[in-house]
């Protein structure tokens, strides 16, 4: 286990490393230089970059760059809004962004393991039907049409939910962008939780489980339920990427100023520094479900640990 | 061997004759299996494949919204740029419906008194003018964009499909078949790979160039082969051990040989249907990037754009953002159920949902 941990930790500083890098990279080659003005003199200039170390070789420079964006120190904004932190630009949007993002997950994990553990039981009768449409639809349909059709219906027509985020109501303007988010997730742990939950009900265990003559109750609780929520864990991951992506436009339809609309912004409007330092972010916070994930998973399931470690 | 030299040469004079090789209890008692016998394993691919109705209507989508990709920008005089503000924000009207009551260019409008129905083209004069998914904003057909811009979605599609049999398939099975420090290091850059979200990558690509086709095929690059590589070497590393690859290996066949003249069409199944499944995810993303602006620029349109042309007046002209979203969703769709249809038939034993 511990050589697993290891493993997986080491991956993961290496890959933000060489992600870092990219960045460092680019910042290189975006033309422009951060002292733009034209009225400093070569001499005034020179003294600018010593003082910000700039006149440093490039690989020392990689390392107070490194350092500077672990603590969170991420330069400013150029365009957006001038000379504005970017740490603190984002410090105000990234828990709204984090907030829809949770609900969503919460909403679909909650609503999808339901809809699989009702089509797994109910298997080949209208039910089993019912959620297997659901869930071909939810993963096909862009989550922008859900968010389109449900302003629609439930913001513009009945009026029930606002339209547009307003951070005063905070509750109500996030069910609809949380909704038409959590469709994906919804549909992908529905159709998972469903195979995976047949898979299980048919196993040697279960019937032997069964033939011992334990109760329905304990059947599906202790035995059939927990062995067939192990594998769900590792979708989750990736869905939690797509939330990202789809939180992008899911802020731009109902107007949330999260990180995602910054980044939309940030690259239209060319300000470098902004979308170098979302894209680290986002990276990071990837990198880091990632890994708490995987490591989640060897704990659970000894079945992973073993193998990974035998490989 | 010896006895069997000796039954050769005791039978030395004797010539078979035809009733040598039939079935001693003749005709169908006993036959030959002739329902697998007879089968080819793709003729039963194809009949799984078309017993399940899903995938058929799926590809029968496919194939339509194909057929008014190529067919359907010219089957009007407008073009997906010709702008006529006069004209602009007409409901759809169809020749011949129209007299149905449906597709008149009526449109309700909500005022602060109620809502009430106008017809754009009576009001002003237009009773020769047929727009048949009505017009937008800059007085655009919205049918010739539609339709153009489910041009774009198919040709990323095409795209994703070659780049995933180009670098995905090729990355995989040389990572699975040479094994050892070559596997390795290919499967130390793909974990890194992996480990960069498919949004940073796309971001930073359109920071270094222009947002264009050739931008989203390139970040497509970059993000779609990881998911076929993984699967072409795990099928590598189940077939490479077989006997039929040491045969060929003994017969002094080169290793690009075995890989792809010998492994490649016995892996041929799950490869299809890796293809089928990451369709959908380019034609998702080319229309995610579109709609938040940074995809196809304008005057051209995908269906991304267009529903986000469309998303801007969807209280006051509802109708605008309809064909788009409807193409894109069907598209999805039915990519996804022949996907779908594609997994099961090619491998029965595979039966999830």
């Amino acid at each position: 286990m511990k050589k697993y941990l290891l493993k997986r930790v080491l991956t993961s500083i290496f890959t933000l490393l060489v992600i870092l890098l990219v960045l460092f990279i680019l910042m290189q080659l975006m033309p422009g230089s951060p002292f733009n003005d034209e009225k400093l003199t070569a001499d005034q200039k020179a003294a600018l970059y010593a003082k910000y170390g700039l006149d440093q070789p490039v690989i020392i420079q990689f390392f107070r760059y490194v350092a500077n964006m672990l603590r969170g120190d991420f330069g400013v904004s150029y365009n957006i809004s001038k000379n504005t932190p970017i740490s603190q630009l984002i410090a105000t949007r990234l828990p709204i962004s984090i907030y829809i993002g949770f609900m969503a997950v919460l909403v679909g994990a909650v609503i999808g393991l339901l809809l699989g553990l009702l089509a797994a039981f109910k298997h080949d009768t209208i039910w089993d039907t019912i959620a297997t449409i659901i869930s071909v639809i939810g993963v096909s349909v862009p989550s922008y049409v859900f968010a389109l059709a449900l302003s629609y219906q439930f913001g513009f027509k009945l009026r029930w939910f606002p339209i547009l985020f307003s951070q005063q109501q905070m509750f109500q303007s996030s069910v609809l962008p949380s909704i038409s988010l959590s469709m994906f997730t919804m549909a992908s742990i529905a159709r998972f939780t469903r195979s995976e939950m047949l898979e299980v009900l048919g196993s040697d265990y279960m019937l032997l489980a069964e033939s011992k003559g334990l109760s329905g109750k304990t059947l599906i609780f202790r035995h059939a339920l927990r062995n067939a929520l192990i594998p769900i864990i590792t979708v989750l991951a990736p869905l939690i990427v797509d939330l990202m992506t789809g939180s992008l436009v899911v802020e731009k339809i109902f107007a949330i100023p999260g990180v995602g609309s910054l980044l939309v912004t940030a690259i239209q409007s060319n300000d470098y520094n902004v979308v170098i330092a979302l894209s680290f972010i986002y990276s990071a916070m990837y990198i880091g479900i990632m890994l708490v994930v995987d490591i989640l998973y060897g704990i659970i399931d000894p079945r992973i640990r073993l193998a990974k470690e035998g490989s | 061997m010896s006895d069997i030299n000796a039954g050769i040469a005791a039978n030395a004079g004797y010539i078979p004759t035809e009733a040598d090789f039939q079935f001693k209890n003749k005709g169908k008692v006993l036959g030959n299996d002739e329902n697998f016998a007879g089968q080819s394993y793709w003729r039963e691919v194809v009949i799984r494949f078309f017993k399940k109705k899903s995938a058929v209507v799926g590809m029968i989508f496919i194939i339509l919204i194909a057929v008014f990709a190529i067919a359907g920008p010219g089957m009007n005089k407008y073009t997906y740029e010709e702008q006529n503000l006069a004209q602009k924000n007409l409901a759809p009207r169809i020749p011949g419906l129209e007299k149905l009551g449906i597709f008149n260019g009526n449109e309700s409008m909500n005022t602060t008194s109620g809502s009430k129905t106008v017809n754009s083209y009576k009001d002003k004069g237009f009773t020769k003018v047929y727009y048949w998914f009505g017009s937008d904003n800059f007085g655009r057909d919205i049918w010739t964009r539609t339709w153009s811009g489910a041009r774009v979605s198919l040709i990323i599609a095409v795209a994703a499909t070659v780049i995933d049999m180009l670098i995905g398939l090729t990355y995989g099975l040389i990572s699975g078949y040479f094994g050892g420090k070559v596997d390795m290091v290919m499967q130390r850059i793909l974990e890194v790979a992996n480990g960069i979200p498919r949004l940073v990558i796309v971001t930073l690509l359109l920071l270094v160039l222009k947002p264009g086709m050739i931008t989203i095929v390139f970040a497509l690059m970059l993000t779609e082969w990881i998911g076929m590589s993984r699967i072409a070497r795990a099928e590598m590393l189940k077939l490479k051990e077989q006997e039929y690859v040491l045969a060929s290996k003994t017969l002094g066949a080169s290793n690009m040989h075995i890989i792809f003249r010998e492994i490649l069409p016995n892996i041929i199944g799950p490869v299809i249907t890796q293809v089928m499944f990451s369709i959908p995810t380019a034609i998702f993303t080319e229309a995610f990037l579109s709609f938040v602006g940074l995809g196809i620029p304008v005057p051209q349109c995908s269906l991304g754009s267009l529903i986000s042309d469309g998303f801007n007046s969807f209280t006051t002209h509802p109708y605008q953002i309809v064909p788009p979203v409807i193409v894109m969703a069907l598209l999805m769709l039915s990519f996804n159920l022949v996907a779908d249809g594609l997994r099961e038939a090619l491998d029965p034993k595979l039966k999830e949902m």
